[in-house]
């Protein structure tokens, strides 16, 4: 060893070996100016740290991706083998593009929890309208059966109205009816004929004196019934005329049939009746009843009638 | 003893210079980074990363099985680097398969949502 050590070359032999192991060291890798991979990876890395999803989503996967880049630059400065080189360049490159991937998933993640917000929103929307909707069907619901009710109570008392409309109505013709009838009863007694011109009721020549304007006391009490009536309806009017035969002359005919027809209004109106219900009209030997050549046709000519108005007191002309 | 403390001197940065060279030879042997790449690439297929991300994943399996042959004729050095790759690899493969699935899930989620809406739009209507 001693010897060995004394067979060493002189220090600048050893100083040329020294330089030369070094260059050998340094011979691990023979780089060029540039490193492609590497150059590549650290624009990759740029671009992510540019990238503010990136930035804020995958930070620790970013620094990852920035620690094996600077052990890349140290590699690259040391001048270590270029395949260390190329293999941190690599392995920086794959942080890088985890990171990406991450942001990317993060992202994805966040739109999936915005999304089950938004349809929680949609369907609680959805669900207040139905809730909405059904509360607006119900409360229309009642709305209708009020006003079914309402018209139903309405229905039910115009029934009701109309029932006793029916009933009144029915009274009132019953009513009506039966005045009628109580009329035409007295005027049946009264010997009242149905005309063209109404009910007529004819007194005869035997009520009155002959050549009198007198009532006798049965003409009297016919009169006195048709009072009676008149009374009762009070919009009743009559018409008295007076007729007589053809003896005598035309104006003593007409004279004494206008006083027959006068005395039995003036009898009539001293019985009660109204003096605008009574008019009297004398015609004279004109409108005979029967012939004029008998006594017994005289007799019929000889009378007075009595016409009786409709209910609102019309009469209608001869 | 004094002729040598010159030659003593030269000889120390030559050792060191060995030293440092040998290293570029000489590695650890890469155990834990195998298991943990390897489990990383087992992680990976568990992700769905076969169907989802399948280039990714063949790239770490293929060089999973070049380390394990590294491993195998002792180039610990580049069974080393081979396994380190391969486990950004597979970690690649597997956030790739993970963000795929999750992408398409929002979009899912987007499209039924707007169907939905469109529903009740449509109801309300």
């Amino acid at each position: 060893m001693h010897q060995s050590l004394n067979r060493l070359p002189s220090s600048p032999t050893l100083a040329v070996l020294a330089a030369a192991v070094l260059t050998a060291l340094g011979g691990c890798s023979n780089p060029p100016i540039q490193n492609e991979r590497l150059e590549t990876a650290r624009s990759e890395y740029r671009a992510a740290q540019n990238n503010p999803q990136a930035r804020s989503m995958a930070g620790a996967e970013l620094q990852q991706a920035g620690d094996a880049l600077r052990l890349a630059d140290q590699a690259w400065a040391n001048r270590d083998d270029i395949e260390e080189v190329d293999h941190l360049a690599y392995l920086t490159r794959q942080r890088v593009a985890i990171a990406q991937e991450m942001s990317r998933q993060k992202a994805a993640e966040r739109a999936i929890a915005t999304a089950d917000t938004d349809r929680d929103k949609v369907r609680l929307a959805a669900r207040t309208d139905e809730a909405d909707a059904a509360k607006l069907t119900a409360q229309e619901a009642q709305r209708q059966s009020v006003a079914a009710q309402r018209e139903s109570e309405a229905a039910q008392r115009q029934a009701q109205s109309a029932r006793r409309d029916t009933v009144t109505a029915q009274q009132q013709a019953e009513e009506s009816q039966a005045r009628t009838t109580a009329l035409e009863a007295q005027l049946i007694a009264l010997n009242a004929k149905k005309t063209d011109r109404g009910l007529v009721i004819t007194i005869g020549d035997v009520l009155f004196d002959n050549n009198q304007a007198q009532l006798k006391s049965g003409g009297a009490r016919s009169v006195e019934t048709l009072v009676g009536f008149l009374k009762q309806y009070p919009q009743r009017k009559v018409l008295v005329e007076g007729f007589t035969d053809s003896v005598g002359s035309e104006q003593s005919n007409e004279a004494l049939s206008t006083r027959r027809a006068d005395a039995v209004r003036n009898a009539m109106i001293d019985m009660g009746a109204g003096i605008d219900q009574i008019s009297t009209r004398g015609h004279g030997e004109a409108y005979p009843v029967a012939s004029n050549t008998s006594a017994a046709g005289r007799q019929f000519n000889r009378r007075v009638e009595i016409v009786l108005s409709d209910e609102s007191g019309n009469i209608p002309p001869r | 003893m004094q002729p040598l403390i010159r030659p003593l001197f030269l000889l120390a940065p030559m050792a060191a210079a060995l030293v440092a060279l040998s290293g570029c030879s000489t590695t650890p042997i890469p155990t834990d980074q195998m298991a943990v790449s390897t489990a990383a690439v087992a992680s990976a297929v568990s992700a769905g990363s076969g169907d989802l991300a399948p280039g990714e994943m063949k790239t770490a399996r293929d060089k999973l099985d070049l380390a394990q042959g590294a491993m195998a004729t002792k180039d610990y050095e580049r069974a080393g680097r081979l396994a380190k790759e391969v486990e950004v690899d597979a970690r690649l493969a597997e956030v790739r398969a993970r963000s795929t699935k999750t992408q398409r899930a929002a979009a899912e989620l987007v499209e039924a949502s707007r169907v939905l809406r469109e529903e009740m739009n449509r109801k309300t209507r």
